[in-house]
């Protein structure tokens, strides 16, 4: 991904994340309705609490990633997040949406991973050290 | 609500500009010049820095006060007329102010910082939603 594709991506998803966050604090209630019943029993405390914390993981997810700091690790909890909603709130009128904000929060995840933790491209490199045997006809 | 959402979505992207540029100069590096080649003509201008605080800092202040103020008014913190007011006044200062330092990169600086011209463009935009807001409003 080109860098500055990369930041315009990064800043737009945080400001997505912030404003649910806030808009999610002003209205716990409203929000949680959208959790499934049998989602809404498993929780510990009450609805409103839930939404609240919820509330305040998206405003900072959303912080992390506008100021650039720890951003795979704030993208890596827009995915599990965003896969957290799949699950509890089931298929609705959101879900296209939410698609696609899960997309963005990937790609930001992916490329901003760090290369100590690109546990793949060592693979790569080790696969690439061992002789092609096609080359010797 | 449109309103403060736009405020705050132009709010943010001051901070990820203001941010990008304090994280630049702690790391003594120079800025990516999307645009020109002359932003470090003007990051080290003698006019980068009022009282020793470099203008990057203020624009981070302004902006995260921008945009607390508007989350305030969403989540009903306090007085809803009273934060307006104070964002209607905060805006137009920082438009004023950013035209200056416009000029001041046109005629005394001459050369033009990226960075500093796209956080102006934001106030500008914020500036324009403000007065369509309280146009609106009067109407």
């Amino acid at each position: 991904m080109k860098t500055s594709a990369f930041h315009v991506l990064r800043v737009g998803l945080a400001i997505t994340f912030m404003w649910i966050g806030i808009l999610i604090i002003a209205n716990p209630v409203a929000w949680g309705s959208y959790i499934q019943p049998w989602a809404q029993d498993l929780l510990p405390g009450s609805l409103r609490s839930a939404m609240l914390v919820t509330g305040m993981l998206d405003i900072s997810i959303g912080i992390f990633l506008v100021f650039n700091a720890y951003t795979w690790v704030a993208a890596l909890f827009a995915v599990l997040h965003i896969l957290v909603v799949f699950t509890t709130s089931g298929i609705n009128s959101g879900t296209v949406r939410d698609i696609g904000l899960l997309a963005a929060s990937m790609a930001i995840a992916m490329h901003a991973w760090p290369d100590r933790f690109k546990f793949w491209e060592k693979k790569k490199k080790y696969g690439s050290s061992i002789p092609d045997d096609s080359s010797a006809f | 609500m449109t309103f403060y959402a736009l405020l705050f979505a132009l709010a943010s992207i001051g901070v990820s500009i203001t941010a990008y540029l304090i994280n630049t100069r702690a790391k003594q590096e120079q800025p990516v010049c999307v645009i020109g080649k002359d932003c470090h003509v003007v990051l080290e201008s003698k006019y980068n820095s009022v009282l020793g605080i470099h203008n990057e800092v203020f624009g981070l202040i302004y902006f995260t006060i921008i945009a607390l103020l508007c989350s305030f008014i969403v989540i009903g913190i306090g007085n809803l007329q009273w934060w307006t007011m104070i964002i209607t006044i905060f805006v137009s200062s920082a438009a004023v102010l950013s035209l200056g330092l416009i000029i001041l990169q046109w005629k005394i600086i001459k050369s033009w910082c990226f960075w500093c011209v796209m956080s102006a463009l934001v106030i500008f935009c914020m500036e324009i939603a403000v007065l369509t807001h309280a146009f609106i409003l009067h109407v």
